[in-house]
């Protein structure tokens, strides 16, 4: 892992996966999904899974954050072994640790941008004005401020994104996952997610792990991890990243 | 907070229509049929709710009032003895035949013999006392105005009942019977018109008004404990007229009716109910799992759905309660006999504010598919 060290702002392990495998069986065929993988995620930096559909980079997002228990191996988030923890606890530490960012921008009809970004925000117990304040800065910085008060049925794909992205944001999360944030999205737009994305990551200390198969965006990761049949192939620093954004964040 | 079940119910209105509908309809059903149901069993004791007196002395074991049998003169003098009886009065009841003057073939008549003074006590409600004061002229009788049509008369005309000429002196409303037609006469006319031999002179009930502030219970307690002058049941007017209600509604079956019907609204309108709902959490399934991914606990998420229910529920019913008032008062108008009282609307209204929640809790399960891993792809 010494090629990912030596890009990360921070050296700070924040996920950690040890032989972590996973099958999934249908009839009666069991297919291995991942097989024995081991990773390390550093805080800091946008890691980039890529790798053709169905090469277990979903799962693997999956396990790692918690939404799936893995088969065998072990899991560990922010120092938390994820295996150990019931339903309820997993829950808990994603409400506190995590944001998610989907391919669907997943966001309810009848709320505006603010208000979808204060909902997960109101059962963190937070003050009411805490999280009108957390809500708008978050709206501020992917730059839909001014359109903080319109319907998700009044925005474009771009912008529904970025509120999906605001809503994970506002949480201050140690964590964001990101999986194939930009598909839905054409190359403007989705050049506009990878670099909030990215600038989260620098910004904030964010571990920001994105999958992806969109090949646009090798460029702007601090580290990209090739996948193929439940295999890390490849472990690399993309040529681009060090020249596209400083190696130091403002944080 | 922010209010998503109440702004996804107004946002997705059209999406919950039908099971506010449902709610509504299934309300509005049972409270229509428990306002006919009062209202038609209701005028099995409408001879003690139009009146004002506190006690009734009948036949032993009276189970309805258009039951009862000539009981001795010796229990008036019984209910005057009482210091808490102020006031006693005679109640005659005489099953007749009724001929009208026009083709109406016979009509089976209930001819109640009351005391026509002005403050008498039997129909005291229904009669004001100038039409009361009218009874006074021998045959003289007073029907309901919803009963003309089929007496074949009208004020004015002159029929026969039991072969004894009698003549339609005025109408009034509130009088309907129920399994016949109510004509109301002065005792004298009564004792006139009652040819069964062996009724000859006796009165069917005693009716008595207490000293105010007496409770009726106690003193019918009282006065039931003693047989020194005959055999009689004294009853509160409040018990009687329930005892002859719920006789009446037995008897006929109609109260097993209206608990079915009772049963297949319910079920009909959680059927409908549930699915609207079950298909609402499944169209907002994918933002669901999305609030669960950023780690919204599921019991968050069923409280959201629980409140769609329960707003559903309030919805429906305040359109049945609207929709129920506004017929309510069209079939007064129209002397259909419907009458809503108090408990028995909130007890309509609980039953269908419970289909909504029962259907909330149905579709709540649906949300066990909100599962946030399948949004990854």
């Amino acid at each position: 892992m010494s090629t990912s060290v030596s890009t990360s702002p921070t050296n700070t392990v924040t996920l950690q996966a040890r032989s972590v495998r996973k099958t999934f069986v249908s009839g009666h065929i069991e297919s291995i999904v991942l097989h024995d993988l081991t990773l390390d995620v550093h805080a800091g930096a946008l890691t980039l899974i890529s790798g053709p559909s169905g090469c277990g980079k979903s799962t693997l997002l999956a396990i790692l954050s918690g939404l799936q228990p893995a088969d065998g191996g072990d899991v560990r988030a922010l120092g938390h072994a994820l295996s150990g923890l019931s339903m309820r606890q997993l829950e808990s530490f994603r409400l506190q640790h995590t944001g998610f960012v989907f391919q669907g921008f997943n966001l309810f009809p009848a709320l505006t941008a603010l208000e979808q970004v204060e909902l997960p925000l109101s059962y963190m117990g937070l003050a009411k004005d805490v999280v009108r304040q957390r809500a708008v800065e978050s709206l501020e910085e992917v730059g839909l401020g001014p359109r903080m008060r319109l319907l998700p049925s009044e925005l474009s794909g771009g912008e529904k994104q970025r509120v999906a992205i605001a809503r994970a944001l506002a949480k201050r999360p140690e964590l964001l996952f990101a999986d194939e944030p930009t598909s839905a999205l054409d190359a403007a737009n989705g050049q506009i997610v990878i670099d909030i994305l990215h600038r989260i990551a620098r910004t904030h200390g964010t571990t920001v792990l994105c999958v992806s198969h969109d090949p646009r965006l090798v460029h702007h990761a601090d580290r990209v991890l090739a996948m193929e049949d439940g295999r890390i192939l490849s472990d690399h620093v993309p040529p681009a990243a060090s020249v596209a954004v400083p190696l130091r964040g403002e944080d | 907070m922010v209010a998503l079940a109440r702004k996804t119910l107004v946002y997705e209105w059209r999406r919950f229509l039908p099971a506010i509908l449902a709610v509504g309809f299934a309300s509005l059903l049972q409270l229509l049929q428990a306002a006919l149901v009062l209202g038609i069993f209701g005028s099995a004791s409408v001879y003690i709710t139009g009146s004002s007196a506190d006690l009734w002395a009948g036949y032993p074991g009276t189970q309805s009032v258009n039951l009862g049998r000539p009981i001795g003169e010796d229990v008036a003098m019984r209910l005057r003895m009482d210091p808490d009886v102020v006031k006693v009065e005679p109640f005659r009841w005489v099953d007749a035949d009724w001929r009208g003057p026009h083709d109406t073939g016979g009509v089976s008549v209930f001819v109640s013999g009351i005391d026509p003074r002005a403050d008498g006590m039997m129909f005291s409600r229904a009669l004001p006392p100038a039409l009361r004061a009218r009874l006074n002229e021998p045959g003289a009788v007073i029907v309901d105005k919803a009963d003309l049509d089929s007496l074949g008369v009208t004020i004015g005309d002159t029929a026969a009942i039991n072969g004894q000429r009698v003549k339609v002196v005025g109408v009034s409303s509130g009088l309907r019977a129920l399994g016949g037609v109510n004509i109301v006469a002065s005792l004298e006319t009564a004792r006139v018109l009652d040819v069964a031999p062996e009724d000859a002179g006796m009165m069917t009930y005693f009716v008595a008004k207490l000293r105010p502030g007496v409770r009726p219970n106690a003193a019918a307690k009282r006065l039931n404990g003693s047989t020194a002058f005959g055999p009689y049941t004294v009853w509160t007017a409040k018990k009687f007229a329930r005892e002859s209600q719920l006789y009446w509604m037995f008897d006929t079956g109609a109260g097993a009716g209206v608990l079915f019907l009772a049963g297949i609204v319910f079920l009909v309108g959680a059927v409908i109910t549930s699915q609207t709902l079950i298909a609402a959490v499944i169209g907002s399934i994918r933002e669901y799992a999305t609030l669960n991914a950023l780690g919204v606990g599921r019991g968050s998420l069923r409280k959201v759905v629980m409140e769609q229910a329960f707003w559903v529920g309030a919805l429906g019913l305040l359109c049945s309660v609207v929709i129920g008032a506004i017929l309510l008062v069209i079939a007064r108008n129209r002397s259909v006999p419907m009458e809503m009282r108090p408990l028995t609307a909130v007890a309509c209204l609980t039953l269908s504010m419970a289909l909504a929640i029962v259907s909330g809790l149905a579709s709540v399960r649906s949300l066990r598919r909100a599962d946030p891993a399948s949004l990854l792809r």
